[in-house]
């Protein structure tokens, strides 16, 4: 069963001087409990063709071509507010800067129980931080009492990275997109924050797009492995097949 | 906890003492370097046709001829028991002078003040929302004008359209004469120049709510916050207002003494009998004791202003509360 299916995206940004084509004619799909890496270089379309699965792009971008089927249903024409129902709920992302993308004027925990309440408005405040503490612990996240009080610029690039994978899962989501979300860590912290991921797989069953351009994160961490470059996806296969093709194509060269 | 609190306390009181003394010292230097002299204010065009032994007579007994410390001693001293001196031009104590016209000029600036700062942030979050649409476009060319009209002009504009041509509001002074007590009658007087102060000053704080925001709008955290499922509007409300606010209450925290002392266009053009008209003649006319109390006045509202929005923007930013206070490793945990 396919979780996510995209067939034929096209997304381009329509600026003053012209039409830039982002993604290309990029189809695949995602199986349940599945960890899909999308490699390539930087710069090649990777994250735009995770935003515009969310629909998180500016303005200027537009969708072009293709159809986008989450759960078997067709989101490509959804509405803002039909896509903010799925947003958290259904798939929910995790950036590249966790010390950026937390907001630094409130409390992790405030931040962590905010997602919750969204997706939970019956519970009581009570319910709520405890809910939020199941979370922290959830993502490994020690002393969540203590460290819900705690602001962003109060604690590391690792624990930024958590509370915000907290964030993310606060509604039990079936997708998530990590969009380099190991970048701008440093070695150990990325080796843990991928163990992390594998057991919250095992734990939840939900399956992971893990945007990189590390093939090391991708051997280590991914069942199938797309290539993209230049917008373009010029291959998809299991990790070994994959790797096995990347050694083979450069011996030929 | 509570020994930390009152720590906190004395030391920003000290902080602030120190601060206005330090004030009153620059004030009374720089007034007494001023060229000019201050029998004119006593004793007007007189003056010229005094000797020069009268003269002199006259400022040993005002006691402008000794050195400027004992003058400022003797002042110190008198302003400690709270005697501020004479006012040179209108010879009686200092704070009748005041006192008889600083209540019109906290209605008017305080009335404005708060009409700014209510409308500046409504306007600007308005702005931020709609950014490049239509109506931020019309607002943004609007606000841009009305913000570089000079406020004399607008004054007059506004005079000769709803005083003179409409006859629809009165026109000068801050009551009718005898209707002293009479809220109607001072409200009606209070809507031109009130006008003229807060279409003066709006579109400059609105802009900076709107730019600020503008920025917060693009960082990072907006995208998770959108990740999490809230709509725009709860973004720019829960987390970029957040962000924007601390600053937005220092700069209106600044602006507060500004809008308040910065009446005195308005005041004139109005006849107004507030006390930006009197800050004026008495730094023309060398009033001394008077130009002392009226810039302290303003200079510890200025100061006293600033310590206030540190404080709120502590309360607000946690980043701003860590540094620079005697026991102020508290906020960890």
């Amino acid at each position: 069963m396919d979780v996510l299916k995209v067939e034929n995206l096209s997304v381009s940004f329509y600026r003053p001087e012209g039409e830039i084509e982002a993604v290309k004619n990029v189809s695949f799909s995602l199986r349940e409990g599945e960890i899909l890496a999308v490699m390539g270089e930087t710069g090649c379309g990777k994250s735009v063709l995770c935003k515009s699965i969310l629909k998180l792009l500016p303005d200027i971008a537009r969708i072009k071509t293709g159809h986008i089927y989450a759960g078997g249903e067709e989101i490509t024409d959804y509405s803002e507010e039909q896509m903010r129902k799925l947003r958290g709920s259904f798939f929910s992302m995790v950036f590249q800067n966790p010390m950026t993308a937390l907001n630094p004027c409130m409390s992790v925990g405030a931040q962590i129980v905010e997602a919750v309440r969204l997706h939970q408005p019956g519970l009581s405040r009570r319910e709520r931080r405890q809910r939020a503490a199941e979370l922290m612990h959830l993502v490994g996240l020690d002393h969540p009492g203590e460290r819900a009080r705690q602001y962003p610029f109060q604690i590391s690039g690792g624990m930024a990275q958590r509370c915000v994978i907290a964030i993310a899962l606060a509604a039990q989501p079936s997708v998530l997109f990590a969009d380099e979300a190991t970048t701008a860590l440093d070695v150990t912290v990325q080796a843990q924050i991928l163990d992390l991921f594998l057991e919250l797989r095992k734990k939840t069953g939900m399956s992971i797009v893990l945007v990189t351009h590390n093939p090391g994160v991708a051997a280590r961490t991914a069942d199938r492995v797309a290539l993209m470059k230049d917008g373009e996806l010029t291959g998809v296969g299991d990790v070994e097949e994959i790797f096995e093709e990347i050694i083979h194509r450069q011996n030929v060269i | 906890m509570r020994k930390l609190y009152i720590d906190r306390m004395l030391y920003n009181v000290g902080k602030f003492v120190l601060r206005v003394f330090a004030l009153s010292v620059l004030v009374f230097t720089i007034s007494r370097l001023a060229p000019g002299d201050p029998l004119y204010a006593y004793y007007g065009e007189r003056v010229e046709k005094m000797s020069v032994a009268q003269q002199e007579q006259a400022r040993e007994r005002l006691g402008l001829n000794e050195p400027l410390f004992t003058q400022y001693a003797r002042w110190m001293q008198g302003a400690c028991r709270g005697d501020f001196g004479i006012s040179y031009q209108y010879k009686t104590d200092v704070k009748e002078v005041i006192a008889a016209r600083i209540g019109n000029t906290l209605i008017l600036g305080g009335l404005g003040f708060l009409l700014i700062f209510v409308l500046a942030l409504w306007l600007g979050l308005f702005c931020a929302w709609r950014e490049d649409r239509a109506a931020d476009r019309i607002i943004c060319k609007i606000g841009t004008v009305t913000s570089c009209v000079p406020e004399f002009w607008l004054s007059l504009l506004l005079l000769l359209v709803f005083a003179v041509w409409l006859d629809w509001l009165p026109g000068s002074g801050a009551y009718s004469v005898g209707k002293e007590g009479d809220a109607a009658d001072r409200a009606a007087h209070l809507v031109l120049p009130l006008a003229v102060v807060v279409l003066g000053h709006l579109w400059y704080y609105a802009f900076q709510v709107r730019n600020r925001l503008l920025e917060e709008v693009r960082a990072d955290y907006v995208l998770l916050a959108r990740m999490k499922g809230l709509r725009g509007k709860q973004v720019l409300y829960r987390h970029c207002l957040r962000g924007a606010l601390p600053s937005y209450l220092s700069m209106m925290a600044v602006a507060l003494p500004h809008i308040l002392g910065g009446t005195y266009v308005v005041e004139t053009v109005f006849s107004y009998p507030g006390i930006g008209t009197l800050a004026y003649e008495s730094a023309r006319y060398q009033d001394y004791n008077l130009l002392m109390v009226v810039s302290l006045l303003t200079g510890t509202a200025v100061i006293f202003c600033n310590m206030l929005a540190g404080m709120i923007s502590g309360r607000i930013d946690p980043r701003m509360r860590i540094h620079g206070l005697p026991g102020g490793g508290e906020v960890r945990g």
